[in-house]
């Protein structure tokens, strides 16, 4: 069944993922700069994910979510399969990446996309958008996305204009922060420890959003 | 009897409306209509049907199952079509099957094929391009092709023109014939029952007002027609409704007995009621 729902998300949606090319273009420009490959192909996976995450808004926008869960499968499974193809659609994003570093024009190199570090790095972010977005757009569909990248709009909005009237820092010192943790989360992830105690927070993250969301799937009336 | 379909004590409360203490059941072979006015709960009961929409109280079985613990044995039985009849719209008929398909065990592809051949579905023609009638007959061959035991169909026959109302209402009495199938039919369309319906539900305000067979419905209920300086109050009592106008009264009566009594010889007729005379006066005596 398992098979039939992921088979069924990513027939459904396909002509949606195709919105997704014309940032290639983006990408295979972004192979010529010297320091771009590595945030490129990162970034691709966060965006795919995050993308293959709204599909339930999509079903919710076209009024398809009733009908799709009146099919005999479980909420569940359900579920389960919007998890898998956020996953898909990031992996894939991830390799295309790689495979543009071979483009005539690329000046990256391919086997440095492939680090572990920089897997486990994509995997980490991706699963953070995931496992934050995804409750929210089983729970309140098309809605719940507006209002959640809404209020994480002002939330920003507020914290740099907190900074820049009451901090002592400037805000810009406060995002350059978040910057040097990924890259000092980026420089650890060469550890074993801190790959093993990353790997088994992102490993409890999706699955605490995942039992939260299989939850809200089931007590959503349609 | 065996019911294939049961619902007891079922309650459901929305802000402004409520289900209350709804119970019915249908027997094995046979065709239930579940008519109301817009609003009275017929599409909350459907969905609670298909496990789309929880009881708060009450319990809802469908061949012995709860539809919201099990979901996929009791979908698995199930032909739906929604009130509206809702897929992807840049897909095509042939695109929306081939996903649908592989969930139900029982899919007859040959069956389906020749249903949407039989009800002129245009398979090479977005499913957003379709008319409404037209999107509920894809609907409807998707609920057929999968031998499913029960058919829930929420308002199935709005937007369909007459010929093929009437072919699909032949089909579905020839659906339950072999006594295995049944169907659940919502409407408020009640002429589409009277010529096929063996049971009939009457819910408004989201209460059951009655709930038996077709033949006990027409048995108890009679219009009455008659001069309006008739009706006088041991008259109207007897009436569960009653319409005056300057010239005469229309009412509806279980009592035909008493009011042919009372105005025997005098300038009155009691008559049989249809549906629509039946959901109008017990829906306005309430």
């Amino acid at each position: 069944m398992l098979r039939n729902a992921l088979r069924k998300d990513l027939l459904l949606n396909a002509r949606h993922l195709w919105g997704i090319v014309p940032w290639f273009l983006w990408v295979a420009y972004a192979m010529t700069e010297p320091e771009a490959g590595r945030i490129t192909a990162v970034g691709a996976a966060f965006i795919g994910s995050l993308m293959a995450t709204t599909i339930g808004a999509r079903e919710d926008k076209l009024r398809t979510t009733a009908t799709l869960a009146s099919l005999p499968v479980s909420r569940g499974t359900l579920v389960e399969a919007r998890y898998l193809v956020a996953y898909i659609v990031g992996a894939a994003t991830y390799l295309i990446v790689v495979m543009a570093a071979g483009l005539p024009w690329s000046v990256q190199r391919a086997a440095e996309l492939c680090e572990l570090k920089t897997l486990l790095l994509t995997l980490t972010l991706a699963s953070a958008a995931i496992a934050v977005l995804m409750p929210v757009v089983i729970r309140f569909g098309l809605l719940g996305v507006l209002v959640f990248l809404g209020v994480f709009q002002l939330l920003g909005v507020g914290l740099m204009v907190a900074f820049e009237f009451f901090g002592s820092r400037s805000s810009v010192g406060v995002f350059s922060a978040i910057e040097r943790g990924i890259a000092a989360l980026h420089a650890g992830l060469e550890q074993p420890v801190v790959i093993l105690e990353t790997l088994a927070i992102v490993g409890l993250a999706i699955w605490l959003s995942f039992r939260l969301s299989v939850f809200l799937a089931k007590r959503r009336d349609l | 009897m065996d019911p294939i379909l049961e619902l007891r004590g079922v309650t459901k409360h929305y802000q402004g409306f409520a289900l209350r203490d709804v119970s019915f059941s249908l027997p094995r072979g046979y065709v239930c209509g579940l008519i109301g006015p817009n609003g009275a709960g017929k599409t909350t009961i459907v969905k609670m049907i298909l496990g789309l929409v929880r009881p708060e109280g009450g319990e809802v079985r469908v061949c012995g199952d709860d539809p919201v613990y099990a979901e996929r044995a009791v979908k698995d039985r199930i032909g739906f079509v929604h009130e509206v009849p809702a897929y992807y719209g840049h897909l095509r008929m042939g695109s929306i099957a081939s996903i649908v398909r592989p969930f139900y065990r029982r899919w007859d592809q040959p069956l389906f094929e020749a249903l949407v051949r039989e009800f002129e579905i245009p398979t090479n023609t977005w499913f957003d391009s379709l008319s409404r009638g037209t999107r509920t007959k894809a609907a409807l061959a998707l609920a057929l092709a999968h031998h499913a035991d029960l058919l829930v169909l929420d308002e199935p026959t709005a937007g369909l023109d007459p010929v093929f109302r009437r072919s699909l209402l032949e089909r579905l009495s020839a659906y339950v014939e072999d006594g295995h199938a049944s169907v659940l039919f919502s409407t408020h369309l009640t002429s589409d029952l009277e010529r096929m319906a063996d049971y009939i539900t009457f819910i408004r305000d989201g209460r059951v007002m009655f709930s038996s067979t077709r033949e006990q419905v027409f048995d108890r209920w009679f219009i009455v027609k008659g001069d309006p300086r008739l009706l006088d109050d041991s008259i109207r009592q007897a009436l569960a409704g009653v319409d005056v106008g300057p010239h005469a009264f229309t009412g509806l009566t279980s009592d035909p007995a008493a009011i042919r009594r009372r105005l025997a010889g005098r300038d009155a007729v009691v008559e049989a009621a249809t549906l629509d005379d039946i959901m109008y006066y017990v829906g306005r005596s309430c």
